[in-house]
């Protein structure tokens, strides 16, 4: 595949001094720096930028999708860096004016180059996958281990309003209030449309169906507000489809199920 | 090359004017779209007459009074009507409601619909109102049968930093019979009416906007029956305003 | 200055006269299908108890089929269908004066045959679309401009984002395979004409009459479901829905239609010598993108026709309360949607593929690797669709396999940017318009590329599913990207289709305006969706304002740099520069004929004996 005069390259001096010779390219030079500053910029992002915009962590699981995000950035940085690198440098290099620029050097391809760009980036991808794994299991696990002890709440998403029952305490709410460091499911169903329950601070979400309940499960690790959100259009009032709640200390908790007429566990 | 330049500048100036006419276009879209959504809820403001002492103080008393209409004719009949162009249930005399900020709200609700189930049966309850409570014909009571209820008005807001939570929900209960004389006043013309008064009140926070809507399925026919006048505004459905 | 003569022709203009086919035209159309919608209308409401909803639906949606039945009548669709069942065909003259031979500009208001006026129309047809759909984003971004949904209320708010989704998504999958799919693919392969010319025709007025029909939502009460349509919220919506269901459908014939023509051309009516591994890529990626479409929009088709079932006659599909399920929904609308996504992509990145050689004078970088990505997308496409249900509750073991296939797609992506980086490495690229839009790809694809495998990671995608973010990331991929690359092919094809050079200076205006406003536009989204904004939503807390009012600033930008890029086009096809045959010293057949291209595009049969990249020296 690889084309005449490429060979003939291939052929005449050492690997090594090929490589050297490469190196020494001013069009490699300054490439590759580029695609360094790129890569820094991409990290400085990655270090940033989730952590500043995302909202307050107050799960286990928030936690791991943000810690998820950051490492994903880093992960895509040099990535980044090789692209925008090359394109930087060779759009600095552009040819300007009314006719075609001469012909550049017939390259039609580079075997080992395809080859080793796509083991890679399937590299690349496999990371992200075996990352992805791990933590759909490392929370299967978690859930599995925490269902016992489990605080269950079911969750009802109406047209346009959230409701929410505790069962083992005999309370139904408007908000979501929950109690720190205690396992919680929650058992999500829509009394119409498609919803999807998201307490936006736990980092959990799942839709809410009609007569079908969908689980999700979670422990709460800080105390403070939370907002609960629907992610899916549900119609008119969609979005004011939104309500509160607090992660409290077990005795608050307990104090505000007393408040509410229940019983405590 | 004089030409050329003249014919350049011309057309810069055509390209501008172009942007120009484009950004009129679309803007032009945007206040047709815009005026037709003005708000097609008339407002009702709450009248304030005296203080009532509560938990937090010494407020003002404001009072404010709707209607629940099986129709238009219903509506018409008791002087209200909030919108004109559909014959199907609806609150008046409006759907905007200004209520008054940091007061004591009474609202009284005159409802003569019939009803049945409602899809989610926490919305039977009384939430949000002073006590938990609310009278029906004079009754207090803190919920009522999730199966006897015609309409709700549950009013809720977007929680944010900038005001005050506000939550109320108040189930009204269905009148007795699905007896058209119960809700055609053209026969006793409000002066003999089936239907049932419902008092509650509840305390406004600072300044917000809400929204309210109705949670019992009215909208005939379509799924879960929150099609039709569910999905339009001014109906069952409407904002609130404290000012 | 000389002007362009639109109509060179040496053959005596046809006029079968007394053919019915003389008579027929848009406007006729427009009146049949006037009368049939009506008629249809009045005649069925007069049984019908028009208070219940499903005699309401029942009547408008065949009312509006009736439209698009009777408009395709009016213009004469079906006259030569009509004579084979009598066993005949359109006499030849009447053939030739369908192919719109030395009729001026009247032909593009007819049912016209010949390739070259389908792919104009198709042209002016997408660029109404995506006027309007942008019009539609202005008021979208206008109304969150501030907290409070002051601008307009919930109920055109849920219509706007609904119908500014329909109306791109249609737009932007015939972006690429429409105008430049039928003008220029025929001539890139070496043919007189496509396959099956009368489909040809009929591909673009379906989609025509599917026009009308969308915009009939607006005064149906709108749509309250966004363009995925989800049930049981579409069945439960208003009667603007129907109008979205009855555009569906028809849009879906028309690309079933256009597909099956585009690619019968490719596969039988290449050139001789064009050889598979000869085949200009932009050709390999119109043709990958309309066969993936044939099995992928059938789904949606049955997945409106379900929903117009429930709707009109009580079936249960999505009902739950009837066993019905809205996870049945979300399966068909997703085994359309995310090769439909690829259908949008792989045309706009072939056009750009299609131009780095050309301006960089170099040849195509591993033509191979370029095949192997696009054939790897679409073949990964059809196995990924789930990946939009993760947070759905449906069978969340299914979840890790899906993400597996889904993370795969980074693969062949990561060899489409090796193809155009390899290209582009060592030259010297003339910076023309169309050239700089492939570094806006470069950058759009990147970010949409790298934000889509935060997305398709369960974990990520527990936060940023329903956001502001998801609507961030695929505007990267499918405007940035997809319509980036259109836009580049219209540059860089301009002169073969209308004669003149596209405006420059207006170009860069427009190239900047619209790039940079992107960037803040998407920027701010992409932080809102970081915050925790949800999609969709008419109203949001104070807490995203800001991310949002920068966004509402970046929208504007592009607004300006879209109107900046009409007024250009508008302009140089009226009155630009004149353009030499082959601008570009390009080695696409394309630019081997003249301008106007002759009806038969080639005097004499083109023989292919390289693919058309052979640029460069080479290297002692």
């Amino acid at each position: 595949m690889s084309s005449h005069e490429h060979e003939e390259e291939v052929l005449a001096p050492t690997p090594g001094a090929r490589v050297t010779a490469f190196l020494k390219r001013r069009d490699v030079r300054v490439s590759t720096a580029l695609g360094i500053f790129f890569t820094l910029v991409f990290v400085l992002l990655g270090w940033k930028f989730y952590p500043h915009w995302m909202p307050t962590i107050m799960s286990t699981d928030m936690k791991a999708n943000e810690a998820l995000m950051v490492a994903f950035t880093y992960i895509s940085a040099p990535i980044c860096g090789i692209v925008l690198g090359i394109a930087t440098y060779t759009f600095m290099h552009r040819h300007k004016g009314d006719t075609p620029p001469e012909d550049g050097p017939a390259i039609r391809t580079n075997g080992p180059l395809v080859v080793t760009w796509t083991v890679v980036t399937s590299l690349f991808a496999l990371l992200a996958i075996v990352w992805g794994i791990t933590e759909l299991n490392v929370g299967a696990t978690a859930a599995a281990a925490e269902a016992k002890s489990a605080l269950v709440v079911e969750v009802t998403g109406s047209q346009w309003v959230w409701t929410f029952n505790y069962p083992s305490l005999g309370i139904e709410t408007h908000e979501l209030n929950l109690p720190i460091n205690q396992p919680v499911i929650f058992d999500v169903v829509s009394s119409d449309v498609n919803h999807s329950f998201w307490p936006v601070q736990l980092g959990v979400k799942v839709d809410a169906n009609r007569l079908e309940t969908t689980v999700v499960h979670t422990t709460p690790t800080k105390l403070g507000n939370i907002d609960i959100k629907c992610a899916e259009l549900c119609g008119l009032y969609h979005a004011y489809m939104e309500t509160s709640g607090q992660i409290m200390t077990g005795s608050d908790f307990n104090n505000w199920v007393t408040a509410q007429g229940g019983h405590t566990a | 090359m004089t030409t050329s330049t003249s014919s350049r500048s011309k057309s810069a100036i055509g390209g501008l004017i172009f942007v120009l006419i484009g950004v009129t276009v679309v803007s032009t879209v945007g206040f047709v779209l815009h005026s037709l959504s003005a708000d097609p809820q008339k407002k009702l403001y709450a009248t304030v007459n005296g203080t009532m002492s509560t938990p937090q103080g010494n407020l003002p008393h404001a009072f404010i009074t709707e209607g629940v209409y099986p129709d238009l004719a219903t509506a018409r009949a008791n002087g209200s009507g909030a919108n004109n162009n559909k014959d199907w249930v609806q609150y008046g005399p409006a759907t905007h409601l200004v209520l008054p900020q940091h007061a004591y709200v009474t609202m009284t609700l005159h409802v003569y619909d019939s009803g049945e189930n409602l899809n989610n049966a926490y919305f039977g309850k009384v939430v949000g109102t002073v006590n938990g409570t609310m009278t029906v014909d004079g009754q207090e009571v803190t919920g009522i049968d999730p199966t006897q209820v015609q309409h709700t008005f549950t009013l809720h807001g977007l929680p944010t930093s900038t005001q005050d939570p506000l939550f109320v929900n108040v189930p009204l209960q269905r009148v007795a019979t699905d007896d058209q004389d119960n809700f055609l006043p053209t026969k006793d013309a409000g002066t003999n009416f089936k239907g049932h008064t419902v008092v509650f009140s509840f305390i406004t926070g600072g300044k917000g906007e809400y929204v309210w809507n109705c949670e019992y399925p009215c909208g005939d026919g379509t799924y879960q029956k929150f099609g039709a006048v569910m999905g339009q505004l001014g109906y069952m459905s409407g904002k609130v305003t404290v000012a | 200055m000389t002007t362009v003569e639109y109509q060179v022709s040496s053959r005596p203009v046809p006029n079968p006269a007394k053919s019915l086919i003389t008579k027929l035209h848009m406007g006729t159309g427009m009146v049949v299908g006037a009368i049939f919608a009506f008629g249809t209308y009045f005649w069925l409401r007069s049984g019908e108890d028009m208070t219940v909803a499903h005699n309401v639906n029942r009547v408008l949606l065949i009312s509006m089929f009736m439209w698009s039945f009777g408009f395709l009548i009016g213009i004469g669709a079906f006259i030569g269908p009509f004579r084979w069942l009598i066993g005949k065909d359109l006499t030849d003259e009447e053939q030739l004066f369908l192919a719109g031979d030395g009729q001026g500009v009247s032909r593009y208001f007819r049912y016209c045959t010949d390739h070259k006026v389908v792919g104009i129309q198709y042209l002016v047809g997408v660029m109404v679309m995506l006027g309007a759909g942008g019009t539609l984003a202005m008021m979208i971004r206008t109304n969150l401009l501030s907290p409070g949904s002051k601008f307009v209320t919930p109920v055109i708010y849920n219509s706007l984002v609904g119908l500014h989704g329909i109306t791109m998504i249609v737009a932007m999958i015939v972006v690429s395979t429409g105008p430049f799919g039928n003008f220029i693919l025929p001539i890139m392969i070496g043919a007189r004409d496509m396959a099956f010319p009368r489909l040809n025709a009929l591909s673009w007025w379906v989609l025509f009459t599917a026009i009308p029909v969308l915009c009939s939502a607006w005064f149906l009460g709108g749509i309250p479901t966004g363009w995925t349509a989800y049930a049981p919220l579409s069945v439960q919506a208003g009667p603007g829905m129907n109008a979205f269901i009855a555009t569906i459908i028809i849009f879906a014939i028309s690309t079933a239609v256009a597909g099956a023509n585009i690619t019968a051309t490719v596969v039988t009516m290449r050139a001789k010598g064009m050889k598979w591994n000869r085949v200009p890529i932009f050709v390999v990626g119109a043709t990958m993108s309309v066969a993936l479409a044939i099995p992928a929009f059938p789904t949606f088709m049955v997945s409106m026709i379900m929903t117009a079932l429930d709707r009109t006659v009580n079936t249960t599909f999505f009902d739950a309360n009837f066993g019905g399920s809205g996870w049945l929904y979300a399966h068909l609308f997703w085994i359309m949607g995310h090769p439909e996504v690829y259908v949008i992509l792989i045309p706009g990145v072939a056009i750009l593929m299609e131009i780095v050689p050309v301006f960089v004078r170099k040849p195509l970088f591993s033509y191979n690797a370029a095949i192997l990505g696009f054939a790897g997308i679409s073949g990964l496409s059809g196995l990924v669709w789930a990946h939009h249900m993760y947070m759905s509750g449906w069978l969340p073991l299914l979840n890790g396999p899906f993400m597996i296939t889904t993370e795969m797609i980074s693969v062949p992506t990561g060899l489409i940017f090796l193809v155009i980086l390899g290209t582009l490495w060592r030259g010297k690229p003339w910076m023309k318009l169309p050239m700089l839009s492939v570094y806006a790809f470069l950058w759009n694809m990147l970010i949409g590329g790298i934000t889509g495998v935060y997305l398709s990671d369960v974990p990520a995608d527990n936060y940023l599913h329903g956001s502001m973010y998801v609507t961030a990331h695929f505007h990267y991929t499918l405007m940035g990207a997809a319509l980036t690359g259109a836009i580049a092919g219209l540059a860089y094809w301009f002169p073969k289709m209308t004669g003149r050079m596209l405006h420059e200076k207006a170009g860069y205006t427009a190239f900047w305006f619209t790039q940079i406003g992107f960037q803040i536009l998407f920027l701010g989204m992409f932080i809102a969706g970081a915050e925790g904004q949800p999609r969709r939503v008419a109203d949001y807390a104070h807490t995203y304002a800001t991310s949002d009012r920068i966004s509402t600033i970046g929208a504007y930008l592009i607004g300006i740099g879209m109107i900046t890029l009409l007024w250009a086009v508008i302009h140089s096809w009226r009155k630009g520069d004149v353009a030499p045959q082959n601008p570009w010293g390009a080695k696409t057949l394309e630019w081997t004929v003249p301008f106007p291209v002759p009806l038969e595009n080639f005097d004499e049969l083109p023989v292919i004996t390289s693919d058309p990249y052979g640029y460069g020296r080479s290297e002692k």
